[in-house]
């Protein structure tokens, strides 16, 4: 004991550990009101640690060639010990990872969390979603499987729809007029390099954001009161407030356990939701399957663009909504937060979800 | 183990001339080009190839017909481009058994192959032409048979022949369901694809006593392969057992999370947030 | 008052349940994490058990040696005299670099260090401690099995 103590000193001297974890943990003070909805950074985080890992260890036996890339996996879900559970955490946390994100920014939108000061903060956030997309879509085809093939090819084709640029625009993406070595080769560097670290860059600044300007104070309850315009730099204090730690991290501990439990359950118990059968059949270019659909998350994108008789009218539209969401603090600039008061906000936010999920079974059905 | 493994080996040797010319004309078929758009006799065999077995495999018009299915104009169907057109009643065996060769052999021997030209049935009479499904026990049936003789006979083989059927199909299913959540079915597939394509053959000698004779001998083979089936299944459920541990433990560590979080709610609403220094002591 | 002594006593001791259970099966969870990933690392064929290996026998000429993989590590066989083969590890028994076959001189040489070796492993000068191991061969009309 007394042996530990000494070594702790030692490093506390040199470092100043204990001041640190008091400024961050005990003495960071959340607002008394905070919900459980707060959590769910915490909970991405989490989870993205487990595709990091679950990814690295992959990549020990995954080969990025055309000829060996489906055998590979083969081999790690069949011949490798454990491989199937790591490769099927991977995939399968993959949608866990955009659930949950999704979530997180569906309540950080309901309490509008990104208005003045913190519009960084959504920006950065919605910056990781998209770059969350592009690895979610760059991984699907790297297993090489029929899936992979088509989904990607269906993908990347959307890209010529986009005037005058499309065409070279789809050329440099698929190093090639088609899906090949040349693509997956891009796809893997862009999977396990560029993105992450794009995604590791874009997490630090979104947490620097939160820390610097301070957790905001739910709008609900009646001692809540809307933000006075301020014209100088202000972290928003709570001294009245509950301690991080331990009383908050016991509720993000809750939720962090619940979806490694989802993760783990559908793992174990119904890998096929997220991996249909054409994901265990080698790629075939001369073979289109039946019935090839993208993923969960990406169905309203799809449905929107079969809807639309121009695929450039539903690109556009697409890229409309993208846009508004990205610069959404920037467009909604009243200073009220709370959903009772706005009215019109609360129905377009309704009526936006509605029309993502409705739009998600269709292109599910379709 | 070794034996089936050869007799798998052959059976894709004869299956992959068929398998590869397929292939080269799937991306554009002159064949389909000009026929659908006919009206009956010339029109109708697309449509019944469209969702057959032979159409499922990537079997095309030439890969039986002969001819250039890359020319598109008439002499696509010279002879010179190997075409070979309607099969007559007596030359239907040979055209189907370009590629089912094993079958072909047993039918030729057998009192129907015997009877070839004098009324005896030939392949399409069973198994229908453009439109040929898997073959299956329900082809031998009371309406097809009594078209040339009585049931009897027919119905003993069809007896003999459906438990090891029923065993075969089983285990095909068990093997699609492994199959489906990413375990490496493929020695085991071509094992079973071997054994009832041999197995099948075996019916058309039309011979019961053959029949039951070779079925013990089948059936072993097949308990080789339900033994593989049995192996990875067991590990499946020891898998399940794991998991089930994991997530609920996983799920106990959420709600041991929720209801410290809720000790701690009590002092919040009295109030109780203690100094920080304390509890860093 | 206290009542309230009394009811903060009960959390505080309802907390250390939980905590330590948490931590229970926060070291349960982490086992059970760390020994899937021990056995990936160490799939089965990566130690090399292979028992044997077969060479084609007109690939070994008089005189010559032929180098080949034997359980994960470089291997080679001589035929010293018309049908009398040896199998040696081609790993040096110094600094494991691979043994070299000098043709000219029938015996082995290490590029690295100058360790010589006879066309059986036995060390004639040079650095290295032991001899090279040598492995069983069997031979028959047209191939050579070692191991």
């Amino acid at each position: 004991m007394a042996i530990n103590k000494k070594i702790i000193d030692y490093i506390d001297l040199r470092l100043g550990i204990r001041d640190l974890l008091q400024k961050n943990l005990t003495e960071y003070l959340l607002p008394r009101n905070i919900n459980i909805w707060y959590s769910l950074g915490a909970a991405t985080i989490a989870l993205f640690a487990v595709q990091f890992i679950t990814g690295i260890f992959l990549l020990i036996y995954y080969i990025p060639n055309t000829e060996q890339a489906f055998a590979s996996v083969q081999a790690i879900m069949n011949e490798i010990p454990y491989g199937w559970l790591i490769r099927y955490l991977h995939a399968i946390g993959a949608n866990v990872v955009v659930l949950v994100l999704l979530l997180h920014m569906l309540s950080a939108l309901f309490m509008s969390a990104y208005k003045r000061p913190r519009e960084f903060t959504w920006l950065f956030g919605f910056l990781i979603f998209m770059v969350t997309l592009g690895m979610c879509l760059t991984g699907y085809l790297l297993p090489w499987s029929q899936l992979s093939y088509w989904a990607t090819t269906v993908a990347t084709d959307t890209m010529n729809a986009v005037p005058l640029i499309g065409e070279p625009l789809l050329q440099v993406l698929r190093g090639g007029s088609a899906v090949g070595q040349y693509t997956l080769g891009r796809f893997f560097a862009l999977h396990v390099m560029g993105l992450p670290l794009i995604f590791g860059l874009l997490v630090s600044a979104h947490l620097f954001c939160v820390r610097r300007i301070g957790v905001s104070r739910p709008p609900f309850g009646p001692d809540y009161r809307p933000w006075e315009p301020n014209d100088e730099f202000q972290h928003e204090e709570y001294p009245d407030g509950i301690p991080f730690f331990p009383n908050y991290t016991a509720e993000e501990v809750a939720v962090i356990a619940f979806f490694l439990a989802l993760t783990t359950g559908i793992t174990y118990f119904a890998p096929w939701i997220f991996l249909p059968s054409d994901a265990f059949t080698p790629a075939d270019p001369f073979v289109t399957p039946e019935h090839i659909k993208p993923e969960w998350y990406f169905l309203a994108s799809y449905q929107i663009l079969k809807v639309f008789p121009n695929e450039f009218f539903g690109i556009l539209v697409q890229g409309v909504i993208i846009t508004f969401l990205l610069f959404l603090p920037w467009i909604d600039r009243t200073h009220e937060r709370r959903p009772a008061k706005r009215p019109i906000f609360v129905a377009l936010f309704v009526l936006g979800v509605v029309g993502f999920v409705g739009l998600t079974i269709w292109g599910h059905f379709s | 183990m070794k034996n089936s493994f050869l007799l798998l080996l052959f059976a894709l040797l004869f299956l992959f001339p068929c398998a590869v010319e397929a292939q080269q004309d799937a991306p554009a078929s002159s064949c389909i080009g000009c026929h659908s758009g006919m009206q009956g006799r010339l029109g109708e065999p697309v449509e019944q190839w469209q969702g057959s077995i032979h159409q499922e495999n990537g079997i095309s018009c030439s890969s039986c017909h002969g001819g250039d299915p890359t020319l598109f104009t008439m002499e696509a169907m010279s002879p010179e481009k190997g075409f070979l057109g309607v099969p007559s009643n007596e030359e239907i065996p040979e055209f189907c058994g370009s590629c089912h060769v094993g079958v072909l052999e047993d039918y030729i021997k057998s009192a129907h192959g015997q009877a070839l030209g004098e009324g005896g049935p030939q392949c399409v009479i069973c198994h229908g032409n453009h439109s040929v499904k898997t073959a299956t026990l329900e082809l031998i049936n009371q309406e097809s048979c009594t078209q040339c003789h009585e049931y009897g006979r027919a119905g003993e083989i069809k007896e003999a022949l459906a438990e090891t059927d029923q065993i075969i199909l089983n285990l095909e299913d068990d093997i699609q369901t492994l199959h489906r959540i990413g375990i490496a079915t493929d020695e085991m597939k071509g094992k079973i694809f071997s054994i009832r394509n041999q197995f099948h053959r075996l019916f058309h000698t039309v011979d019961v006593q053959k029949v039951r004779n070779e079925t013990e001998d089948f059936q072993l083979r097949l308990q080789e392969v339900r033994t593989q089936v049995e192996e990875v299944r067991s590990e499946l459920t020891d898998r399940k057992v794991i998991g089930a541990a994991a997530t609920a433990l996983l799920l106990l560590a959420a709600v041991l999370g929720w209801i410290l979080r809720r000790t701690y709610k009590k002092d919040e609403e009295q109030g109780r947030v203690r100094k920080t220094k304390e509890q860093v002591r | 008052m206290d009542a309230d002594v009394m009811e903060e006593k009960q959390l505080k001791r309802r907390r250390a349940v939980i905590v330590s259970l948490l931590g229970g099966i926060g070291s349960v969870l982490t086992a059970g994490i760390l020994w899937p990933l021990w056995r990936f690392l160490n799939p089965p064929g990566t130690t090399g058990e292979e028992a044997t290996v077969s060479i084609p026998r007109e690939q070994v000429g008089v005189g010559q040696a032929h180098f080949f993989q034997y359980q994960g590590h470089a291997a080679v066989v001589v035929q010293n005299a018309p049908g009398e083969f040896t199998a040696l590890s081609a790993v040096c028994t110094h600094l494991s670099c691979i043994v070299q076959w000098q043709p000219d001189k029938k015996d082995f040489l290490c590029p690295c260090h100058a360790g010589r070796f006879t066309a059986t492993g036995k060390v004639i000068s040079g650095p290295p401690p032991r001899p090279l191991p040598s492995y069983p061969v069997t031979v028959s009309e047209d191939v050579i099995v070692v191991g």
